[in-house]
């Protein structure tokens, strides 16, 4: 039985010092699966199926034996907000054409290491597996404290969505009538989910004197670095652009976050493939080495976080990432922090100090050169509001930018050299420093 | 005058999901002189792009919470919008003063005639 990473293997304190694998773990290979805007019901398209794609492509990638393959970390949960309904039928057709766990629902609702180990027969040397549960950003700090500390040498990370008809997080316990916990408040009587994040971006508009309109060269660049990235749902579905005009003329889901400020929630599944600088040397494509890992661990004092508690807690993460990297704020590339809401990406970024920017300063900056050609990169991947919804674009996106293959969306106006990636949220988000060499 | 406000997704052939309404039945209806246009969740440039795409020249592309601004911009005798969703559709259209009909109900109407 897999079991979720222990609160240990996250670097989650200020003042632990250098990372003690600092550089001697690396991501080489990426394998992603197509993207579909919801599940169409047919075997092959499951959300075990397309894990199946995603993970074969990732060892396609490295050019490594799947025997070789010692470990594998992943996610277990695949939504957020698309429940199966209560009773439905669980498909037969689907069921028969794999390999089966206990759970019925297992590779069409959610995804077991049990489930994937029963369906990729070539790999016949597995003796690690965990959960890094939440989202890829959780799954990659987990595999590389795995592959440093020895426990898997070279170990497959899986992150996967499914997505269903009907609405997101409409389903479920939240169309039920009670719900423990504090978990009644937003999702029963609630509000929509980027109503928090909403909430902050208004306090950070009133106090530094910022609007809406501020974030719209930010959704632009965001869709448009997304439609270079053949992965994503936009680029591969429908290759439309958001103008400041578009941006604009959206309707609020929660004043001041409207349509665009939110992502789309999607099928599609990515993995990576880790392992020991040493043994990455070898394989097919170039290392890119883990300089650190950082997580935070900040619960808000109340539902919501206020904007004081996130402008903190991101200093602190970025002090962590650093600390841990061994580098300063002037040492990174690019950066690819989180969007999803993209609300809340000017306060990793500044958190970050990136470019050395200052709390309250992002919205202006995002008013200057932003763009992959530029010297000041914001968000090269396009992230989920480029893509579609994954959490795991900008991860992606800093493995092939520093492996020079980004194709369309390679920066132009810097070296890809160092950058850091993660999220979700300001706060409770997991994080990765990526180097191009490892020192 | 008739002004016919055509959601996209789940509505129209193109839209994501498909929906049933053809975009011929919307160059037909046009051609029939009337005010056509899109009201949807696509961004405004997207929605412009889809019609140019068909050779369709409409009359106004506005996202989903501007029918009042349509209803303001023209004059028409009766104003219908089209489209699959009760929140998103029905509710904001008949809040609008427009009518509303689901898209099995479209194909039903004398203004489809002939397409």
């Amino acid at each position: 039985m897999t079991e979720n990473a222990p609160a240990s293997m996250y670097r989650t304190d200020e003042g632990m010092g250098l990372w003690e694998h600092r550089g001697k773990v690396a991501a080489v290979g990426v394998g992603h699966s197509p993207t579909a805007r919801r599940w169409d019901g047919r075997a092959e398209t499951c959300v075990g199926a397309i894990s199946l794609i995603a993970l074969r492509r990732a060892i396609e990638d490295a050019g490594v034996d799947p025997a070789e393959i010692d470990g594998l970390v992943m996610d277990p949960v695949t939504t957020t907000g698309a429940y199966w309904p209560k009773g439905k039928p669980v498909p037969e057709e689907v069921t028969s054409a794999f390999n089966s766990t206990d759970n019925p629902l297992d590779g069409i609702a959610g995804l077991s290491a049990e489930w994937i180990l029963k369906n990729m027969p070539e790999l016949t040397g597995i003796d690690f597996t965990m959960y890094g549960p939440g989202c890829m950003s959780n799954a990659i700090c987990v595999a590389a404290q795995a592959v440093g500390d020895g426990l898997a040498r070279t170990c497959l990370v899986l992150k996967s969505w499914h997505n269903y008809e009907g609405r997101y997080y409409q389903g479920g316990a939240n169309a039920g009538s009670d719900l423990p916990g504090t978990a009644a408040l937003h999702a029963l009587w609630g509000t929509p989910a980027c109503y928090g994040t909403a909430l902050q971006f208004a306090e950070y508009c009133r106090k530094y004197g910022k609007n809406h309109d501020m974030m719209a060269p930010f959704i632009e660049n965001s869709r448009q670095n997304g439609l270079k990235f053949p992965e994503g749902y936009w680029a591969s579905h429908r290759p439309e652009e958001i103008t400041p005009e578009d941006y604009k003329a959206a309707r609020w889901i929660a004043k001041p976050a409207n349509l665009f400020d939110n992502d789309l929630p999607i099928m599609v599944s990515a993995a990576y493939l880790y392992t020991t600088a040493e043994r990455a040397r070898d394989m097919r494509q170039k290392p890119v080495y883990i300089l650190n890992h950082a997580a935070s661990n900040t619960r808000p004092r109340s539902l919501t976080p206020t904007l004081d508690e996130v402008e903190a807690d991101t200093a602190r993460t970025a002090r962590k990432i650093y600390e841990g990297a061994g580098i300063t704020a002037a040492d990174l590339s690019f950066e690819n922090m989180y969007d999803g809401f993209a609300q809340f990406h000017q306060f990793h970024i500044e958190g970050l100090g990136y470019r050395g920017m200052k709390f309250g300063e992002a919205l202006d900056f995002y008013q200057t050169d932003i763009s992959i050609h530029g010297p000041n990169p914001i968000l090269p991947s396009g992230g989920n509001i480029g893509c579609g919804r994954s959490r795991f674009w900008m991860h992606t996106d800093c493995i092939q930018q520093i492996q020079e293959r980004a194709g369309e969306r390679q920066v132009t106006g810097v070296k890809p050299e160092v950058a850091v990636s993660g999220g979700p949220m300001p706060l409770g988000g997991r994080f990765t420093v990526w180097s191009a060499t490892p020192d | 005058m008739i002004l016919i406000s055509f959601d996209i997704d789940g509505t129209l052939t193109v839209g994501d999901p498909p929906g049933i309404l053809p975009m011929e039945m919307v160059r037909a209806v046009k051609e029939q002189g009337c005010l056509v246009g899109s009201c949807s969740d696509r961004p405004i440039s997207a929605q412009r792009a889809i019609w140019a795409s068909h050779d369709i020249e409409v009359d106004f592309t506005v996202s989903k919470h501007m029918l009042p601004d349509v209803k303001a911009e023209f004059a028409a005798d009766v104003y219908y919008h089209i489209g699959d969703r009760e929140d998103l559709d029905k509710r904001p259209a008949l809040e609008a003063g427009f009518e509303f009909l689901w898209p099995h109900e479209a194909v039903d109407m004398p203004w489809v005639e002939g397409t």
